[in-house]
């Protein structure tokens, strides 16, 4: 089958790449075999553990949790040491010569030889019987555990944090296949051949594991690009202790640690409670054996079941943190639910077993394991794998340990074997005094996951990092937007009238904006335009200056003085006379005009002045107008608000007008809203509204422009974005609705899909032609409203850097852009949002869209 | 004011001449997102022609450089006289708009991206 076929085929069963199709075959592979082989030899081991006084069950756990430190050190030197595929190649001969000592002994045993005593110690038969069943207990529990870690090290080799996460039910799902076969497998020829020789088949699948190894990283050397450098390891001369330390350092992984002991003292605790509920009930050994291979069986059947339908969708549906808390909590319920069981009710005990067992393997070998491989993702490269290696095989084994000492105290502590092994006694109370650590120990489970979920947020927004800086708040820091202006337009003035100059520097000298820096500017620079007779570098023009205006104005008494003119009733009347009569007339001057507008703005507002603003706000120079709008904004008279809101539409006035228009205040807003809801006012009024609204900063301004963002008007939906970006970043406590923001969210999405499937259905073949340059520009903008418009419910700064980097990052970091969007975003716009922003080949974009598009209500053409 | 435009690469290149000014009444910042529309970030404005600029056409710039910021693209000025250059110091404005003596200078940045 070509990689095409084989895309087309796994894609019904995974949410796969193209270029990911080999590998993850082959990783599908491997965890088939692994867990092929453990299962054979887990049968095996349970028929001989179980042969062995039920005392000793825990002390296999115990050993097992006090050497795994030795196996971790040593594991650790290995991978230190070794190339990942020369690693992962030798421990799987390793098990494979291991596997043939071990079938040796199990089989030179029964034929008694003298020698094999002599060999093992001197010790009695017995001795050498428990001996050798606790030792293969003991290798197949590192077995396993060494496996499994090695695989998903091999995961993370291979794959990034999203495309693991797309890709870990299918690969579970392999490993859950490969149980089913193991367990039919040993069922079938159990009856056929001695148990011990089934160890024989295992050797074979591991060689096959090693083919798998070698054609996986052959294939991981091909895809990036015959890099054969490992992540983090090589050369680092790191051991078990720096990777004790490694966990000791890191609050997440300290966590992650912690939930993961949790979690195994719990299932151990249920282990023994279902193991001698069982014996209870089956006291002959073959029916025993029977029931746990039929048992175990079922669970995987189910586990298999459960992960194809319901792994992905929970991951889906409810994301990580519920996910993670489901198995726990149902955990927690069981436990309480024992102590409403009667405690000699045997039958209802073994159902009772049975669920809780049964769950506890389930929701283990699927959510489980899922969800804490992927919790791993966001950890450094350089610290994931000493991490890695330590929790997964030590502190779950110390979980296990700590699980089987509880047993072995409460059972002798609290002389519950009595309720276990006597006869007539109730085996219930039992079940109940175990049920309290197993309570004590979900919730901390619970608890734990809880924290560890932030925590694995905070991790990986570390991978994100700032691309540009968002400019509005560049702006906010650097630049005092209103002197800017100010001095532009004092710069302006100088070269139109000395009198318009001078009436603009007391302007802002009212405003405490002639600083020394722009006080030296003015004045330094005039100075040398004498002296080196330049162009003028603040062309003055054919007017005379009066040399020291600058000095004159800062001086304190000056303001003072110019106040009390203004307040003279002889000004009062000689100006308002000369502004009614001559100046601000359409016959004077465009200067005269300006100056009139702006000495306006000096003066009291009686109705002459007010009646000449407003003749003045209706004059045909925008520079007058300008003045004027100025002047507007200082007297904040209601009559002239109609003749300010034309002068938003024109692009030379508006800005002055939605200076004037902010500075009434929210008391304008009704009258604004009129405005922007009126479809017959002038579009490019309406646009100009928004700016204005968003100067107030208050809930009714964000309900006002979210309500008009509602009717999906595309002319104005970018001023309308842009305010409320604005309103988001400087009034924090503003608030949106998710609903409604949401479906617009939902309809630039379908625009989007509308418009790619559109391009595509254009071009002869559909997608194997880029999108025309025009209409992607056009999607790219939408999508990065799409942007804006998240930032208005959730944490702006996430969804800034996640858009950055999702459009300039590195591979890892547009992983972790999708990986924090898909925990934080709703469920239904991260399913149409992704397949526009995940890196997809055209023809897989096109096919995904088609998918989703009629859920989306798309018509494509 | 006039606006020429001329593409370099990815790159465009707007070559003002004239006034940036209220009376001119060109809008610098729609030029811009008609380049936006095109699917263009990267722009030089070349101020080698330009006589005068007054709040509005300081204006102009800044809503240009905010809107091309946040597509992730950028907007560098290019030629500009020393009375711009000295009012946009004061004004702290050198501190975010990328400022070139020549317009080479600018387009060179852009490559070294």
């Amino acid at each position: 089958m070509d990689d095409g076929r084989l895309y087309r085929f796994l894609r019904r069963f995974a949410d796969i790449r193209p270029q990911e199709v080999r590998s993850a075959l082959y990783l599908f592979l491997y965890f088939f075999l692994i867990t092929f082989t453990y299962y054979i030899i887990k049968a095996v081991k349970e028929n001989l553990v179980i042969g062995i006084n039920p005392r000793l069950w825990p002390v296999a756990d115990l050993i097992t949790a006090v050497l795994i430190g030795f196996v971790v050190a040593w594991n650790a030197r290995l991978l230190n040491r070794l190339p990942r595929k020369t690693y992962a190649s030798r421990t799987l001969v390793f098990f494979v010569s291991n596997l043939l000592l071990f079938w040796f002994v199990f089989w030179l045993q029964p034929r008694r030889k003298f020698w094999i005593s002599a060999l093992l110690v001197l010790a009695k038969t017995s001795d050498v019987q428990i001996g050798s069943v606790l030792a293969f207990s003991l290798w197949t529990d590192l077995f396993i555990a060494m496996s499994v870690t090695q695989f998903w090290i091999a995961v993370n080799d291979v794959f990034k944090i999203h495309q693991v996460k797309r890709m870990v039910g299918f690969l579970v799902t392999g490993g859950l296949l490969g149980g089913i076969a193991g367990s039919l497998l040993t069922y079938g020829l159990v009856h056929l051949i001695n148990p011990v020789n089934l160890i024989l088949i295992c050797p074979a699948t591991l060689l096959l594991a090693l083919v798998v190894v070698n054609f996986l990283h052959a294939e991981r050397e091909r895809t990036q690009d015959g890099s054969t450098a490992d992540p983090a390891w090589a050369g680092s001369g790191i051991g078990y202790l720096e990777s004790f330390r490694t966990v000791r350092r890191d609050r997440y992984l300290r966590i992650l640690a912690g939930a993961l002991a949790s979690a195994m003292v719990v299932g151990q605790l249920i282990k023994y409670q279902f193991q001698f509920i069982v014996k209870s009930n089956y006291p002959n050994p073959g029916e025993r054996t029977a029931f746990l291979a039929f048992f175990f069986l079922a669970i995987l059947v189910i586990s298999t079941v459960f992960h194809l339908f319901t792994t992905g969708q929970l991951l889906k549906r409810f994301g990580i943190r519920l996910t993670l808390l489901v198995a726990p909590s149902v955990l927690l319920v069981a436990a309480l639910v024992a102590f409403f069981i009667p405690v000699a009710a045997l039958g209802a005990l073994m159902v009772w077993a049975i669920g809780t067992r049964g769950g506890e393997r389930i929701f283990d070998t699927t959510v489980g394991q899922s969800v804490r491989e992927l919790l791993y993702i966001p950890i450094a490269d350089e610290i994931k794998y000493k991490a890695k290696i330590f929790i997964d095989m030590f502190v779950s084994k110390l979980g296990t340990g700590l699980g089987a000492a509880l047993y072995l105290l409460l059972y002798y502590g609290l002389s519950l074997y009595r309720y276990v092994e006597l006869p007539g006694e109730p085996l219930g109370l039992a079940v109940r005094y175990f049920g309290l650590p197993v309570v004590v120990f979900a919730v901390l489970w619970i608890v734990l996951t809880w924290i560890i979920y932030a925590e694995y947020l905070g991790a990986v927004k570390q991978d994100l990092e700032e691309k540009w800086p968002n400019p509005d708040k560049l702006i906010q820091a650097h630049v005092d937007m209103d002197s800017t202006l100010l001095i532009f337009e004092l710069l302006q003035s100088r070269q139109k009238s000395s009198t318009l100059y001078a009436m603009n520097l007391f302007r802002l000298k009212q405003m405490e904006k002639l600083t020394p820096e722009v006080m030296e500017v003015l004045t330094f620079k005039e100075d040398e335009l004498k002296a080196k007779s330049m162009d003028s570098l603040l062309g003055v023009g054919g007017e005379v200056f009066y040399p020291g205006v600058e000095e004159a104005m800062t001086a304190d008494d000056f303001e003072v003085m110019v106040r009390e003119i203004v307040a003279l009733p002889s000004y009062k009347q000689l100006m308002e006379r000369h502004l009614v009569g001559a100046g601000g007339t359409k016959t004077d001057t465009e200067v005269a005009r300006m100056e009139a507008a702006r000495l306006m703005g000096l003066m009291e507002p009686t109705p002459g002045v007010l009646q000449s603003l407003a003749r003045l706000l209706r004059d045909p120079s925008p520079d007058v107008l300008n003045y004027a709008l100025d002047s507007a904004a200082i007297h904040l008279q209601k009559e002239h608000i109609p003749l300010m809101i034309p002068l938003l539409g024109n692009p030379t006035t508006r800005q002055a007008a939605q200076y004037a228009l902010a500075a009434f205040g929210p008391r304008i807003m009704d009258t604004l809203r009129k405005h922007l809801q009126d479809r017959r006012e002038r579009p490019d009024v309406r646009e100009a509204i928004p700016e204005v609204l968003t100067r107030f900063g208050t809930q009714k301004a964000a309900d006002i422009l979210v309500a008009e963002l509602c009717l999906r008007e595309p002319e104005l939906e970018e001023a309308l974005v842009q305010a409320l970006r604005e309103i988001r970043l400087e009034f924090p406590d503003v608030l949106f609705r998710e609903q409604k923001i949401s479906e617009v969210i939902l309809s630039l999405i379908r625009t989007n899909y509308a418009a790619i499937l559109s391009a595509a259905g254009e071009r002869p073949g559909g997608g194997a032609r880029p999108t025309l340059p025009g209409a992607k520009a056009a999607v790219d903008l939408r999508t990065k409203r799409i942007f804006d418009l998240l930032t208005l419910v959730h944490p702006p700064d996430d969804i800034v850097k996640a858009y950055q980097n999702i459009l300039q990052g590195t591979k890892k970091s547009v992983d972790s852009s999708l990986e924090l969007l898909d925990n934080i975003l709703d469920r239904t716009i991260k399913t149409y949002l992704f397949p526009l922003i995940e890196d997809l080949p055209p023809a897989e974009r096109e096919h995904r869209l088609k998918k989703l598009a009629k859920g989306l209500g798309v018509v494509s053409s | 004011m006039d606006i020429q435009t001329r593409d370099l690469n990815k790159i465009v290149v707007f070559d003002i001449s004239g006034d940036l000014s209220r009376p001119s009444g060109v809008s610098l910042h729609q030029a811009v997102k008609s380049q936006h529309e095109r699917g263009m970030r990267n722009i030089i404005l070349n101020f080698a022609e330009v006589g005068f600029v007054d709040s509005f056409g300081v204006g102009e710039i800044l809503a240009s450089y905010i809107s091309t910021q946040h597509l992730g693209g950028k907007i560098k000025l290019c030629r500009i006289s020393k009375k711009l250059y000295l009012v946009f110091q004061v004004t702290g404005l050198i501190k975010i708009l990328e400022i070139f003596e020549d317009c080479e200078s600018a387009l060179q940045s852009f490559e070294a991206l």
